[in-house]
């Protein structure tokens, strides 16, 4: 009897156990087990048409102030639709892919997804992303955003992300350095050998020029301006023939760290933040990023910074537009629907937007970018201007980057090391490159 | 039903928590991997059937691989002996200490429990930072500063210090070995006339060998598994030019970061074959330098 009586104890020990290891698994998309159990709520109340309860995880990269700012949305939606909770999960830009990975594989991705152009295809190609054609009109309100704007989220013919905004490259810098280096501006059609001069000044005034360009996206405008693109249409190569376009590019970037003007990478390596940045303490004469970047570049430096288009020549068929970043609808959600609501809120609700400011592109909304004019810093038309410049100066984008360009990309970044160290010579370095990169893309044929 | 069989189903019942978790966490992944390892699979895709090419691949023309073979290889034959030889130190200086043995012991420890953790990778690389303490000690010596982050060898020595650190555990285990030293040894070896040296070359290493024999295996294990200081510190890069590029490092970047999750379940699999050759070299060296009191000395 005693013996039975334990078993029967065991069993119930075990079933928790269970019960808790499966809710361990399920822990992080609640909405499944809420959903049934909310069903049976609304019953019992009766046929109020009150929505059910619903939770959506909704992951992003950035930095401090836009976490900041994405949470005080989260909690404006919130506030207007009482029967959603959103749990954000949000991590710097490196971090954030790591932890995506894997929660693809285990089909745990996040309701919500911001999503890169450079992932795009190696997410939706792969089946984890839903496509988003059927969200649009309802809920996802496209009256007043061009079909541009909403194409650049499109894998073939399936929408795999909801644009947020564009973005411009550019060089964002201090002015006030730039008099103390003895400039009074740059030059609006500069090129890159008034770059170089530039950074001979630079250094001579006891700053850096910069703090270095990220390989791959400046190597791909340079090649733009050249005729050529990173990548072959079909992904299965490099899109360029000719090496030499390869050592011009990093013959530059190579030579201002090793003059001293630039910094070296195991300087950029130390940083602690972008709170850390020589250009946001007054260290370097400013930073080559994304225009959406300035907001946030902005609100760490405290001071007033200014935009400058890229540098020819060519800078026409270099320049363009870019999608800054989607919001994706995870194909392992439960409840894309509401997800879609959220991101329809997103980039058309105008109160939300006086939060997110542009920070995450220029909004595709015509209404929302009208509205928004009166609320914005000096500074920020400055992006919003320099964004509609762009539009005038820009060519077609390449297309997403292949399955793939994730690697190719470390295998650029560690031979732009290893001559920024000096050892390798850009030729060695461009031959290298080219051998690693196909070897990675040949996989795509 | 029959009484054995429902012996036996109670008996499973009570460890099935235990058999649960093992088959679950454990035993499926352990066999999952073991089939990735034969296949080209991307984390999200299928896999498809590649038989031995990663390994072909790893040891012909993955040159970042052979990197994060050597780079290992200075990491683990150069801290475990370090780490060792510290932890044994430290335990002979616990040993003559008198009073307040516990408090020390727990001090000394402190630095293992908060070990493997991000928060210390991260104090680590301000501590070698080009402006950091490190750096500033040498400088007040009249020497030059090193470029921690810039030299790919300078960089490796980084993570060894950090390892050494950690001497917590090998420390505990050295100390109790120490303790089990019968002092009558010592003190029939002062009678003799045995100075210090030879006290410590004749009776404690003779003494201590099951103790080292059983702390040089598990670091050896732990400093091949050794994956966060790397990662923190390098920000993931293994950088500077792959000279942190751990092989759990390297693992992970072509899993998590590349998807090729069939060549990282492979380079699992090389790194369970490399351990446990390299284990049991150890145990087979065993009987000729590790001296058990219990059969009598041979």
């Amino acid at each position: 009897m005693l013996k039975k009586r334990s078993t029967l104890a065991l069993a119930c020990a075990l079933a928790l156990t269970l019960s808790a290891c499966s809710s361990g698994s399920n822990g992080t998309t609640p909405d499944a087990t809420n959903k049934p159990a909310n069903k049976g709520g609304n019953q019992e109340v009766g046929a109020t048409d009150t929505p059910e309860n619903v939770t959506l995880r909704m992951a992003w990269w950035g930095s401090q102030p836009r976490h900041d700012y994405t949470l005080k949305v989260i909690e404006m939606y919130e506030e207007q639709n009482p029967h959603v909770t959103i749990e954000p999960e949000y991590a710097s830009w490196d971090d954030y892919w790591k932890k995506l990975a894997p929660q693809a594989a285990a089909s745990q991705l996040p309701d919500i997804i911001q999503m890169d152009l450079s992932y795009l295809a190696q997410y939706g190609e792969n089946g984890v992303l839903s496509d988003m054609s059927p969200f649009l009109g309802n809920p996802i309100d496209t009256t007043n955003i061009a079909d541009t704007v909403v194409d650049g989220g499109k894998i073939g013919d399936k929408l795999f992300g909801f644009n947020l905004g564009v973005n411009a490259l550019g060089f964002q810098y201090d002015p006030a350095l730039l008099q103390k280096m003895g400039m009074s501006d740059i030059p609006d059609e500069w090129t890159w050998d008034d770059y170089m001069e530039m950074a001979v000044k630079a250094k001579d005034a006891g700053i850096y020029i910069d703090t270095g360009m990220r390989a791959e996206v400046f190597l791909a405008y340079y090649l733009r301006t050249q005729g050529a693109s990173l990548f072959s249409a079909d992904g299965t190569q490099l899109g360029y023939d000719d090496d030499q376009l390869f050592i011009d590019h990093f013959s530059r970037v190579t030579k201002i760290v090793l003059d001293g003007a630039g910094m070296t990478p195991d300087q950029k390596a130390q940083l602690k933040g972008p709170e850390d940045d020589p250009a946001v303490k007054g260290e370097a004469l400013g930073i080559w990023q994304w225009s959406n970047q300035f907001v946030g570049f902005q609100q760490l430096a405290q001071r007033d910074l200014a935009m400058q288009p890229m540098p020819g020549p060519n800078r026409q068929e270099g320049m363009f537009l870019k999608p800054s970043m989607y919001f994706s609808i995870s194909e392992n959600s439960k409840a894309k629907e509401e997800a879609a609501k959220f991101i329809n809120f997103f980039v058309n609700d105008i109160e939300a937007n006086k939060l997110i400011l542009g920070d995450r592109g220029v909004p595709g909304s015509s209404v929302v970018k009208d509205a928004l004019r009166p609320e914005l810093t000096p500074q920020q038309v400055q992006v919003f201007d320099y964004i509609a410049w762009a539009e005038e100066n820009s060519s077609q984008m390449d297309p997403p980057d292949p399955i793939g360009a994730a690697e190719v990309f470390t295998a650029l970044t560690t031979v732009a090391e290893q001559m920024e160290y000096d050892k390798l010579s850009v030729e060695e370095g461009a031959k290298q490159f080219r051998e690693e990169a196909n070897k990675i893309l040949a996989k795509n044929k | 039903m029959n009484k054995t069989l429902r012996n036996h189903l109670t008996g499973y019942l009570f460890i099935s928590p235990f058999l649960i978790g093992f088959l679950a966490f454990t035993l499926i992944p352990i066999g999952a991997s073991a089939y990735l390892a034969f296949t080209d699979y991307s984390l999200f895709g299928k896999s498809v059937w590649i038989g031995l090419d990663n390994f072909k691949e790893m040891f012909t023309s993955d040159s970042k691989y052979i990197q994060s073979l050597k780079v290992t290889a200075i990491y683990v034959f150069g801290g475990v002996p370090l780490r060792l030889a510290f932890a044994l130190f430290v335990a002979m200086l616990l040993n003559t200490a008198t009073r307040a043995v516990g408090a020390y012991r727990t001090m000394l420890y402190l630095p293992s429990i908060i070990g493997g953790s991000v928060a210390v990778s991260i104090m680590w690389r301000n501590v070698f930072g080009d402006e950091g303490i490190v750096n500033l000690g040498l400088r007040a010596l009249g020497l030059e500063g090193v470029r921690w982050f810039g030299d790919p060898l300078a960089a490796i020595w980084m993570l060894i210090f950090l390892s050494v650190w950690q001497f917590g555990s090998s420390m505990l285990i050295f100390l109790a070995g120490l303790k089990n030293i019968p002092s009558s040894y010592y003190e029939a070896a002062s009678v003799d006339g045995a100075n210090g040296l030879q006290k410590f070359v004749r009776i404690t290493l003779p003494m201590l060998t099951p103790v080292i024999f059983f702390n040089t295996i598990m670091q050896t294990i732990g400093a091949f598994l050794s994956f966060v200081p790397a990662y923190i510190i390098t920000k993931g890069t293994g950088g500077p030019l792959d000279g942190t590029l751990l092989y759990s490092l390297y693992l992970f970047r072509q899993g998590f970061e590349f998807f090729n999750m069939g060549y990282a379940s492979a380079m699992a699999w090389v790194m369970l074959v490399i351990i446990a050759i390299l284990t049991a070299l150890v145990f087979l060296s065993s009987r000729f330098w590790v001296h058990y009191e219990s059969k009598g000395g041979s």
